[in-house]
């Protein structure tokens, strides 16, 4: 984590910039819990509820499905997502973490587990711990009582700071919390005075996300209904507070939601944006991996169903071309704040449009969207908050030849 | 029947004045249509007529009548239409009668096209029959209406019928007098025959329709005739009459006002105030036609999805087959994408045209603003006319701009006198003279140029007045004026369609108006974009479009990314769809939304 290379100017990075998959790159192990004790409000996840014949079999697909991944070398992150990872009992946690363990080939560099504030006990984090998992990522979300509840979460504050305690206690070497801002009735004091309590934990890295809007959320009806409503001017100004506010308190920003102490970047995100591969489990999870990038089906039945049957359950098979890989380093590179290494894309994708790509690049720049230096490139705090706009514009520069 | 005992005339007014509503009690007194088939304004026949409750051609109608003096007549009838926009419809009408009803509303008394009217009437030496109508209404001012009959329209108050076509009132003195003081019909004993053609019809079976008056000889099934001023013969397959539907007959004699079938199949060969003669024995002299009528008004219309291209431009085509006066060629704008340059007699012609479109083609469109005919002299003398700012010459290629005049003629309030002065000059007219008209009103002359006129003045005119004011106009002289063509460009890139030529004075304003509209509505951009009106690459008002403040996804782990790829993915061929000015793309609807307003 964090090898500091030599950055461009107003570039910020705490990890290197974008140096896109090579065959024997760092690889990624996804696992996905699929179960909550009840859907929040924002959540577009795949998850349903915890039963004991449901864990059960869902353990044994884990394993049975990763006997048809082929491991060619050794797992260096390891993230087990969800869901609710932390709902599985100890005992559970312990099996899941067995299966995954046998397949890594070795120590991972890096092993992070979501956990619900409300489920963390001493017991399942001994167990995490003996595991060998090095990173808890809380889902705290806010600190005040009515916007847990407009959200739809199921814990209180107490429960966070009692949870903080524990993992802190339980001695991981690094613990994210996960905060969420623009949420419906949040003004700019609410949500600094969230900032300030998760400050006040001292975390080795917060996720702040901005309420999206997904569909088939409860949110999701509440605005088609009008009874909540998008303010895009409000979120740009709490997004600026949030980055000034972190870097003041010495997390430097490292992707659009993501802030960390000093060697603390979660690096299994750092090699998906990179374009790196990733081999995911669990009905919904994603993998890029031999070649291919897809998504399991996101339901626990089918999903068995499969494995039980010694097929792996990918839908939206996607074969990676250099052109989508050189395309997707560069839209995702640049959601970070390191960037891109230009020159490398060109390597892994030299017959892409590059004039065009370089055109579109100097608008940018123009437009004071990005920073260029050589051949590095980055987002300005501007650029960042049009991240979209502007990987639609250098998709447009890469033109109909590069396939999708 | 003999000559003798035919009558032909037209019902004139102002707008709304009743005519039509009058003509369905003379069907009716006269059994032409029976009462049960008979519908309110009958003769208003097309949906549009019907559903606005304005007369937009001339509806010609023959009627048989049993005179107080026992014997039976023959009257040719034909309703007009009272707008300003379609005064032609009405000389032409004129010109194929002997006689004119005139109208004038008891409850408004004299108004602009009552006078504007009664003038063309006189014009043509045609007896004006004044019918003092609507008298049934409370607000009925009678001795105020003959008072203005003598002081404005120079006609004996005693002459005057008081009438009311809603409560049948006056229905008999208005045929008596039509018998009595209409002259039988004129130049029945021209040597040949001499039929004048003032209106056609396009029928996709039958081909061309000519609508006529027989002035001289007569005309029948398997004639041949010839059209006077091309020369052109063809066989008359039909003849017959308006009942008001199209009835066969043997002949057309004399005095007649009917149609003729003919193997014409091209619209354009039967042009309205045009001469039929039979080609046996042709007449040498043709009747007196009128002045062609030129289209005054342009603008640009587009379908809004481009796929209707040729759905527009079949629609277009059907209506200028029965409508001479409207013309269209192709053009295509970079904001508008492909579509047509339409030229119109005014506006209330342009907003039919285009609401025919609409509904009887079914392609929703997109108008320009309108322009006018400028003339144009470049150094060295050459002369061009420019009806699209697109096509404007170079600045410094330009010795002088010559635009149109209208001379109007405006009835108000005495009380509106200032506001109306004001609008006036706020307009760059002139009033140059003014007549009493009765202790309440005035009537202004003044000139105005034509492109002053198009967008708001009548609106203004009817809130001034509260309703009570009204506008008649001609087409003035053409004169020399500081006109300037200002461009609007989005980055430095000029946007064909809002390009515009206006009274340099004016242009700033204009200019800064149209900047805002175009920086309000252009939804927000990631780059600087500058909206700027300029003259001759000056630039003269200025505004930005909003900066796009935040797009961007908050999580974009693992599993986001193939749905996040798709959608960007989307969002790059949504953009596809847009139009491009220079770098820019724009959402092809927000032109649209700055032209709907
Ligand atoms: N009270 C009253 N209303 C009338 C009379 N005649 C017509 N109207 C009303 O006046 C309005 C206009 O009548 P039209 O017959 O369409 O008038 P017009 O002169 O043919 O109108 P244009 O063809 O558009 O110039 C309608 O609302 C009629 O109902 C009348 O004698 N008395
Ligand atoms: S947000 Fe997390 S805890 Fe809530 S329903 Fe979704 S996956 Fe479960
Ligand atoms: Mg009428």
């Amino acid at each position: 984590m964090g090898e500091m290379t030599a950055m461009p100017p107003g570039c910020t990075q705490v990890a290197a910039p974008g140096s896109p998959r090579s065959p024997d790159g760092p690889l990624g192990l996804y696992v996905h819990v699929p179960f909550c004790a009840a859907t929040c409000d924002f959540c577009a996840f795949y998850q349903t509820v915890p039963t004991a014949d449901g864990v059960g079999h869902y353990l044994e697909g884990i394993a049975a499905e990763a006997a048809l991944v082929e491991w060619t070398r050794p797992v260096n992150t390891v993230f087990w997502g969800g869901g609710t990872p932390g709902l599985l009992a100890p005992v559970d946690l312990l099996r899941l973490g067995t299966t995954v363990r046998a397949r890594l080939g070795g120590e991972p560099e890096e092993w992070t587990v979501e956990l619900a504030p409300a489920s963390v006990t001493a017991a399942r984090l001994e167990v995490l711990r003996e595991l060998g998992v090095t990173r808890v990522s809380l889902g705290v979300q806010s600190f005040q009582p009515g916007l847990l509840d407009a959200l739809g979460r199921l814990h209180t504050r107490e429960q966070v700071f009692r949870a903080y305690g524990l993992v802190r206690a339980a001695g991981f070497a690094s613990v994210n919390l996960d905060l969420m801002f623009a949420l419906p009735g949040q003004d700019e004091a609410a949500w600094l005075a969230d900032l300030g309590a998760a400050l006040a934990l001292a975390p080795d890295h917060l996720s702040t996300y901005c309420l999206t809007f997904e569909e088939d959320t409860k949110l999701w009806v509440k605005l088609s209904q009008g009874r909540v409503k998008l303010d895009p001017e409000h979120e740009a100004r709490l997004y600026e507070m949030t980055w000034a506010r972190l870097a003041a308190a010495g997390y430097a920003q490292y992707e659009v939601s993501n802030f960390a102490r000093p060697g603390h970047a979660c690096r299994h995100n750092l090699n998906t944006w990179r374009m790196h591969e990733w081999i995911g489990l669990g009905p919904s999870a994603a993998s890029q991996h031999a070649g291919f990038r897809g998504a399991n089906i996101a339901d626990l039945g089918r999903w068995l169903a499969h494995v039980a049957r010694g097929e792996r359950a990918t839908e939206d098979r996607v074969m990676l071309t250099p052109a989508l890989l050189a395309e997707d380093a560069l839209i995702f590179g640049l959601r970070m704040n390191a960037g891109v290494d230009l020159a490398a894309l060109r390597v892994l994708f030299p017959a892409a449009p590059w004039t065009d790509v370089a055109a579109t690049i100097a608008r940018l720049v123009d437009g004071g969207l990005a920073k260029r230096d050589d051949d590095m490139l980055c987002l300005t705090p501007r650029g960042r908050l049009l991240a979209d706009a502007v990987g639609t514009e250098l998709l447009g520069a890469f033109g109909a030849n590069a396939v999708g | 029947m003999p000559v003798s005992r035919t009558r032909n005339f037209c019902i004139i007014a102002h707008v709304d004045h009743g005519k039509t509503t009058l003509s369905d009690r003379l069907l009716e007194h006269t059994n032409t249509v029976s009462q049960r088939m008979l519908t309110a304004q009958h003769l208003d026949s097309m949906d549009l007529e019907k559903e606005r409750g304005i007369t937009i051609k001339s509806h010609p109608v023959t009627m048989t009548y049993r005179a107080q003096d026992g014997k039976d007549y023959k009257l040719n009838l034909m309703d007009t239409p009272g707008h300003v926009d379609f005064s032609y419809e009405v000389s032409r009408s004129l010109a194929a009668c002997e006689g004119a009803v005139l109208l004038i509303d008891a409850g408004q008394g004299v108004e602009a096209q009552t006078v504007a009217n009664a003038h063309l009437a006189f014009a043509q030496q045609l007896k004006v029959i004044p019918v003092i109508n609507k008298i049934d209404l409370p607000s009925a001012n009678l001795e105020l209406c003959t008072r203005q009959l003598e002081d404005i329209l120079t006609i004996p108050a005693e002459e005057a019928i008081l009438a009311s076509g809603k409560s049948g009132i006056g229905i008999v003195d208005i045929l008596e007098a039509v018998v009595a003081r209409v002259p039988s019909p004129r130049w029945t004993d021209y040597p040949q025959a001499r039929i004048l053609v003032f209106d056609s019809l396009y029928d996709a079976y039958r081909g061309c329709i000519a609508y006529v008056r027989v002035f001289s000889g007569s005309i029948k099934a398997h004639d041949m005739m010839m059209l006077m001023s091309t020369g052109q013969k063809a066989e008359v397959k039909e003849v017959g009459i308006f009942t008001p539907k199209m009835e066969k007959c043997a002949t057309l004699g004399p005095g007649d006002v009917g149609y003729i079938v003919s193997s014409i199949k091209t619209p354009a060969d039967v042009k309205t105030g045009d001469t039929i003669t039979l080609a046996a024995r042709p007449a040498t002299e043709m009747l007196p036609g009128y002045k062609e009528v030129r289209p005054m008004v342009f603008c640009g219309l587009y379908p809004l999805e481009s796929d209707d291209y040729e759905k527009l431009k079949a629609g277009l085509a059907r209506l200028q087959l029965n409508d001479a006066a409207f013309v269209y060629s192709s053009e295509s704008s970079i904001a508008l994408g492909f579509g047509f340059r339409c030229g119109f007699l005014g506006l209330l012609h342009m907003e039919i045209i285009q609401e025919r479109v609409r509904r009887e083609h079914d392609v929703d469109i997109i108008s320009t603003y309108p322009s006018v005919i400028y003339h144009i002299v470049k150094q060295g003398g050459e002369k061009i006319e420019v009806d699209n700012p697109v096509n404007m010459p170079d600045p410094g290629t330009i010795l002088e701009i010559r635009e149109p005049t209208i001379r109007a003629s405006i009835i108000i309030p005495n009380d509106s006198m200032g506001d109306m002065l004001s609008l006036i000059m706020e307009k760059r007219g002139m009033c140059d003279h003014t007549t009493t008209l009765d202790m309440n009103r005035v009537m202004l002359s003044a000139i105005l140029p034509l492109n002053e006129i198009l967008v708001d003045f009548n609106d203004r005119l009817k809130s001034i007045t509260h309703g009570y004011g009204s506008m008649d106009y001609e087409l003035g002289e053409y004169v020399v004026s500081d006109l300037v063509k200002m461009d609007i460009m989005i980055n430095g890139d000029p946007v064909d369609a809002f390009a515009c030529i206006v009274h340099r004075e004016k242009a700033e304003g204009k200019g800064r108006q149209l900047c805002e509209k175009l920086a309000e509505i252009i939804p927000p951009q990631m780059f600087k974009v500058a909206i700027q009106a300029a003259i001759g690459g000056k630039v003269i008002a200025r505004d930005n479009v909003r900066e796009m403040r935040k797009d961007v996804t908050a999580k974009c782990y693992g599993g986001d990314i193939s749905r996040k790829r798709k959608l960007l993915d989307k969002q790059k061929e949504g953009k596809k769809k847009m139009k491009q000015i220079g770098k820019v793309s724009i959402p092809p609807d927000a032109f649209i939304q700055v032209l709907k307003n």
